[in-house]
C-alpha cells in the first residue's frame, strides 16, 4: 500500500473500527467469524407484514438470495440501526423495537431516484414528539438506493429506483406484545 | 467499547502492511477483517477513479476518503451474494462525485464541500501527483466521451476502463442491465462513429 492508502486505513480503523467491529455481516463465505467475535443484538425478521409506506408504494426489494427482511442493530454509542431489506417488513421491525424494549416507531417516507448520499438516514422526531432516545437510523437496502426492476415488484406499480427520503420516529403507544402497530406508520396488522 | 473490541481494532490499526496483503484471499475472522479485504481490493482504483475527474492531491484523497467513510456506514447492508464489492463502492463513488460537483457549482469551497479530512503531507501528495499523472491516459479517454450523455460516458468508464463486468456496472449505476448493455452498446458506437470521422 502507498503512504496514503495507508494511513487512509489507520485513520479508518481508529474513527470506524469499533462501529466495524460490532457490523453484521451475511454468514456466506464467512468463517469463524459468529465465533471470534461478540456480535451485536441483531434480530432478523422475515414476517411479511401489511404495509403502507409513503406514497402507498408497497414495493418486493431486489434479490435472488433475499437477505433478512430486516436486521436491527444496537451500536456501541446507543444508537440503533434498522436495516430494511423489504419494505413490508416495516411494522414487524417496528414490533422488533418494541420488543427489544425500545419504544420508539419508525415512519419511512420513499422517493423516486437513487440516494444522493449513501447509507443509512438519521430519523428525525416525528410530530409533536420529543428527540428520539435511542437516536434511530434507518438503511433501506445495501445503499440506501433500491431499483425494483420489471417483474420484481411483486405484482405492484412500483418500478424504477427508490431511495429513502427521511424518515421519523415518535413514541410507541402501545407497549404490549401482540396488540398490533398502532403508531404512526397507518398500519394496523400485526407483524 | 468491550477490551476486546479495543484489542482488536489497535491489532488491526497497528498491523504491518505486509501481514495485510497476505489476508487477501483468504476467509476473513471478523467484520473489520473482511471490510479490510474490502479496502485493499478496491482503494486503488477508486483513486484512479478519481484522479481522472480532479487534478488536486487532496481532493481526490478526500473523495476516497468520504467514499470509504461511507462504505462504513453501509457495510452492514452490503450483501456480497447481491453483486461484488467493487460494484458497491463504485455505486457509493460515483454518488460521492456528484454531491461534490453539486456542491462545488453551489460556490462551497473545498474544505466545507468535504468535511475537511487530514491535511496530506509531503511524501502523500508526491504519490498522488504520480497518480493523477498514471491516470492521464483514462483522462484523455473520458475527455474523449465528453460529448456522450452521462451515462453512457459512465458506462464506458466502468467497463473499458474499471474492468466491471457488465452486471457489475449496472448494478454500480443503478440500472437494469438491459439497459446498462444498451447504454454501452450505444456508447462505444458513438465513439466508433467519432473516431471514424477524425481519422
Amino acid at each position: 500500500m502507498s503512504k496514503f492508502t495507508d494511513h487512509l486505513w489507520q485513520d479508518l480503523v481508529r474513527e470506524h473500527g469499533p462501529t466495524l467491529a460490532h457490523t453484521d455481516r451475511p454468514d456466506p463465505g464467512r468463517a469463524g467469524g459468529a465465533g471470534v467475535l461478540r456480535r451485536p443484538r441483531v434480530l432478523a425478521g422475515s414476517t411479511l407484514g401489511l404495509a403502507s409506506v409513503g406514497a402507498a408504494l408497497v414495493l418486493a426489494l431486489s434479490g435472488s438470495a433475499a437477505p433478512p427482511a430486516f436486521a436491527i442493530t444496537t451500536n456501541g454509542d446507543g444508537s440503533v440501526l434498522v436495516n430494511i431489506n423489504r419494505l413490508q417488513s416495516l411494522p414487524a421491525a417496528n414490533h422488533k423495537l418494541t420488543a427489544m424494549g425500545i419504544h420508539e416507531q419508525v415512519t419511512i417516507y420513499m422517493a423516486t431516484g437513487p440516494a444522493a448520499v449513501s447509507g443509512a438516514v438519521t430519523c428525525t422526531p416525528g410530530p409533536g414528539a420529543g428527540q428520539p432516545r435511542p437516536p434511530v437510523k434507518v438503511l433501506v437496502g445495501t445503499d440506501g438506493t433500491e431499483v425494483i426492476g420489471s417483474g420484481q415488484s411483486g405484482g405492484n406499480t412500483g418500478e424504477g429506483t427508490f431511495h429513502l427520503a427521511r424518515c421519523t420516529v415518535a413514541p410507541d403507544t402501545d407497549t404490549g406484545p401482540g396488540t398490533g402497530n398502532t403508531g404512526n406508520t397507518g398500519n394496523t396488522g400485526t407483524g | 467499547m468491550s477490551t476486546e473490541t479495543r484489542e482488536l481494532v489497535k491489532a488491526m490499526r497497528e498491523r504491518p502492511v505486509a501481514a495485510r496483503a497476505r489476508s487477501r484471499g483468504r476467509l476473513p475472522s471478523s467484520p473489520l477483517e473482511e471490510f479490510e479485504q474490502v479496502y485493499l481490493r478496491n482503494v486503488d482504483v477508486l483513486m484512479g477513479y478519481f484522479a481522472r475527474r480532479c487534478h488536486d492531491p487532496q481532493t481526490v484523497a478526500d473523495l476516497t476518503s468520504e467514499t470509504f467513510v461511507r462504505a462504513v456506514g453501509g457495510f452492514a447492508g452490503f450483501d456480497p451474494r447481491r453483486g461484488s464489492d467493487r460494484a458497491w463502492l463504485f455505486g457509493i463513488a460515483t454518488r460521492v462525485f456528484a454531491r461534490y460537483c453539486e456542491q462545488s457549482a453551489g460556490g462551497k469551497d473545498a474544505a466545507a464541500r468535504l468535511g475537511g479530512y487530514r491535511p496530506l503531507d509531503e511524501d502523500e501528495i508526491e504519490e498522488l501527483v504520480e497518480r493523477i499523472d498514471a491516470e492521464r491516459a483514462g483522462a484523455a479517454l473520458m475527455r474523449r466521451c465528453e460529448r456522450l450523455p452521462a451515462v453512457e460516458r459512465a458506462a464506458i468508464e466502468l467497463v473499458d476502463l474499471e474492468e466491471l463486468t457488465p452486471k457489475e456496472a449496472a448494478l454500480a449505476l443503478g440500472v437494469s442491465r438491459v439497459a446498462f448493455r444498451k447504454r454501452l452498446s450505444r456508447a462505444r458506437s458513438r465513439l466508433r462513429k467519432e473516431h471514424h470521422s477524425d481519422e
